[in-house]
């Protein structure tokens, strides 16, 4: 029987929870700043100049990566300038962005899906529409959605992640809410593309009315919805598919070898509107929460400001903090003035307090028992901490999914996902390096085999050479006497027959 | 982002809380020596600290309030004679906090449990000290006196439980002729085990190593005792004499130096346990609870390196 459990984990509450969960529509920013570069791949090149008018929706840069996906005008105006902006990133590092100043019209470019009976178009055709369209996972990660549906041939379950990857954040919840149809067409359509004979829509159980709407709108026997115990990191891939399914994917491998595909349910929303009408993704659900406002769920086009949404809310006007993403795993940021992109699923605005001061580890293991992936984090502190590579991967640095139950749950305060996610990164540049000097090494290696191999070929042939110019001198020597002897002999015949003749 | 839970240094206070008990209990027997050697040792904690943490060029009143320096004061000061000179006390706790903590580094870096490793070293520094014991409850004038050397405190003290048991056990003299029931240490026991109890229900500590060390205990004494049960100490004994209880709940769970894998706590606790009886037993001196901790911790890295727990999807 499943309890629908994974170690660890943390059952956090909903820190700023709301009676209502309702879906307001930004008005149209005045001008978008949109990325380039995304989460995974190279950057986009332009496909436009400055002073150009672009309708909404229109393909403004193109990659030929194919990992990765175009990047469209989330509103109709003119392109403004195409330089390097603040990004919402970790690093806190500018990044070439394509601006685009609004002409107020929001009018869209006309492109055609499959329409609603999608049924008669194959795959590939949807996979094409899904990867033009432009949608990647918006739970957060930003993993392109038709790479891991182009990996996704033998697939036996599918399942859709309604489980909201963190407290505070309520936008798919939002989504659920409202959008339950389009969801669960969502569904059909990615039923189709992988072959699976069921999906599940993972739901955590504090969201009673996204699960009666999406039970309402659903009417196919091969979709299930089923609610899951309210825990922290539930929205973890791996350990949702261990949850619902008890298949543990191997380190290092993928949901997909295991014949699983996970879509977050956003995603699934956004594929709906791409597979039937081929429309891109330009807009996503914000939740803007924190303890300075009113929490409210935002449906916002991409590139517009955070200060734009959160100018929305009854914000006070003390000192703030801001942070992106969740509270466990977002990002600390100091300024508002950023793009919105496709993985900004929340916005943090609480009042400035004085941060927590890190004190020593007193190995007290609290950290432990909350790892999903039952890694020993305290023990991993200290590696990281002294730059241990090797003991850190001993100790499986890299499983380590971030999720920051550890840093939560330390009495000490230590942000240890910050050492973590240095760590990581650490072992990767070293394990580059080791590969760079294997590789270097195994050349030289070769080459020294191949002078030698050269050397010992060329001795070879020379010996044969010599050897075989020995038989020939040989057997020359042999004709050269057998001629002789016969020309002794013919002589001696001529001799003989002249004395015979005498 | 952090929880709400207990934070360090609030942690330390409640472990501290949680010795009241048995402190009260050891007062009630044994009078103001107890408290006396208490207030010595913190104080004499809390400037060592100060003077090394200068030394180390650290922020003093950050260590200093964490309340770990105190703690360790606490727990050696408990487990000396509360008639013991004054500067035994004083002298072990230097060594525990210089020694034992601040030359590794400082709270979380010591390899052993600081507040042990003071006790062994003046177990063996000063045996005949460490091992008197007031027979009678001491007045705080009485108590200042003896502990200040203001007088002889011949006629007030003894040997301690365990020594007297074990001396008339070597003598030859039969079990049953000994009042073996020390009422007092059993109480003293009983007041830490409702100390270690509140500290599980707060979730400060695990179970799991208090559990494996009782029962090492257990199984050890009852192993001796199936070969020799005349000789030896029968296993409830055990637990309530001496200072197992405090051992079991305050001294083996002290995070720094204990294993921290579950699979590793139990090892640890266990094998604590086990060497406490056989030093008891066969040992010169009586109490074998701080050599048994400290020999634990030293193998505390190999059994946390062996008992890692299973990593998701390996």
């Amino acid at each position: 029987m499943l309890n629908f459990e994974f170690p660890g984990g943390i059952k956090i509450d909903n820190p700023y929870p709301i009676e209502r969960v309702e879906i307001i529509q930004a008005p149209l920013p005045t001008s978008v700043v949109l990325p380039l570069q995304q989460r995974i791949g190279e950057e986009a090149k332009p496909c436009v100049k400055v002073g150009d008018r672009v309708l909404t929706g229109q393909v403004i840069a193109q990659t030929e990566d194919a990992f990765c996906v175009p990047i469209h005008a989330s509103i109709s105006g003119t392109v403004s300038a195409i330089d390097k902006q603040l990004i919402p990133h970790k690093s806190g590092l500018k990044s070439t962005c394509i601006s685009i100043d609004s002409d107020g019209k929001d009018e869209w470019i006309s492109e055609q899906g499959c329409g609603q009976d999608f049924l008669h178009c194959d795959r590939q055709t949807m996979i094409d529409y899904i990867q033009k369209s432009g949608i990647v996972g918006l739970g957060g990660a930003g993993f392109p959605s038709h790479t891991k549906l182009s990996k996704a041939f033998d697939c036996h379950t599918l399942i859709i992640n309604g489980t909201e990857c963190e407290p505070g954040i309520m936008c798919d919840d939002a989504l659920m809410q409202h959008h339950a149809r389009e969801v669960i067409r969502g569904v059909e359509i990615l039923l189709h593309i992988t072959g699976a004979q069921k999906a599940i829509i993972a739901i955590e159980d504090d969201k009673h009315e996204a699960y009666q709407s999406l039970l309402m709108f659903n009417h196919n026997a091969r979709i299930s919805i089923q609610q899951l115990p309210t825990k922290y990191t539930s929205g973890a891939e791996k350990l949702l598919i261990k949850a619902l399914l008890s298949i543990e994917i191997p380190s290092g491998g993928f949901a997909a070898d295991s014949g699983v595909v996970c879509q977050n349910v956003s995603s699934t929303k956004a594929i709906y509107d791409a597979v039937i009408d081929q429309r891109p993704l330009v807009s996503r659900i914000v939740t803007v929460t924190g303890n300075a406002l009113s929490p409210i769920n935002v449906e916002v086009r991409l590139g517009a400001s955070f200060e734009h949404i959160i100018n929305l809310t009854d914000v006070n006007n003390k000192a703030h903090d801001y942070r992106m993403g969740g509270m466990m795993m977002g990002v600390d940021i100091d300024t508002i003035h950023m793009p919105i992109c496709k993985i900004t699923n929340c916005i943090f605005v609480n009042n400035k307090t004085q941060k927590h001061i890190a004190q020593e580890c007193i190995r007290c293991n609290s950290c432990n028992p909350v790892c999903p992936i039952g890694l020993l984090p305290q023990q991993l502190y200290w590696h990281a901490k002294s730059e241990n590579v090797e003991k850190c991967i001993d100790y499986s640095l890299m499983d380590c999914i971030e999720c920051a139950c550890c840093s939560y749950v330390c009495p000490s305060h230590i942000d240890l996902v910050s050492y973590f996610s240095f760590a990581k990164a650490l072992c990767k540049k070293q394990t580059a390096e080791q590969h760079k000097i294997d590789i270097a090494r195994e050349r030289f290696e070769f080459r020294e085999y191949r002078l030698e191999r050269n050397k010992q070929e060329r001795a070879e042939m020379m010996a044969a050479k010599k050897q075989a110019l020995k038989e020939k001198m040989a057997k020359d020597k042999d004709k050269n006497q057998e001629q002789k002897d016969k020309i002794a002999q013919a002589m001696a015949r001529v001799k003989k027959s002249k004395e015979d003749n005498a | 982002m952090h929880s709400t839970g207990l934070n360090t240094n609030q942690i330390m206070r409640q472990v501290i809380y949680a010795l009241v008990l048995g402190v009260s209990v050891s007062y009630v027997f044994f009078g103001w020596g107890v408290i006396i050697q208490i207030l010595l040792g913190v104080t004499s904690a809390l400037v060592v600290e100060s003077v090394i943490l200068a030394v180390r060029g650290r922020q003093i009143l950050d260590s200093i309030s964490d309340g770990s320096a105190a703690l360790t004061a606490i727990l050696l000061a408990i487990s000396i004679p509360a008639i013991a000179p004054w500067w035994v006390v004083v002298v072990g706790v230097a060594f525990a906090i210089v020694f034992g903590k601040q030359l590794y580094g400082g709270l979380g870096n010591n390899p052993f449990n600081p507040a042990m490793l003071g006790y062994a070293f003046l177990l063996i520094s000063y045996p005949l000290q460490m091992t008197t014991w007031p027979i009678d409850f001491l007045s705080f004038s009485q108590a200042s006196e003896v502990v200040f050397n203001l007088l002889n405190f011949d006629g007030l003290s003894g040997a301690t439980r365990l020594d007297d048991v074990k001396t008339n056990l070597s003598l030859g003299n039969d079990l049953s002729t000994l009042h073996l029931h020390s009422v007092s240490q059993a109480w003293i026991n009983i007041g830490f085990l409702l100390g270690g109890i509140y500290l599980l229900a707060r979730k400060i500590i695990a179970w799991h190593i208090p559990l494996a060390f009782l029962l090492g205990i257990v199984i050890m004494a009852l192993l001796i005792s199936i070969f020799d049960s005349q000789q030896h100490l029968p296993a409830q004994n055990h637990l309530i004499l001496g200072g197992t209880m405090l051992g079991a709940f305050f001294i083996a769970t002290d995070p720094v130096s204990a294993s921290t894998t579950p699979k590793g706590r139990l090892i640890y606790g266990f094998l604590i346990g086990v060497l406490v009886v056989i030093i008891r037993t066969y040992g010169n001196y009586p109490e074998g609870i701080a050599f048994a901790v400290l020999l634990m911790n030293m193998t505390v890295p190999l059994i946390d390196y062996y008992t890692q727990p299973k990593v998701f999807g390996r």
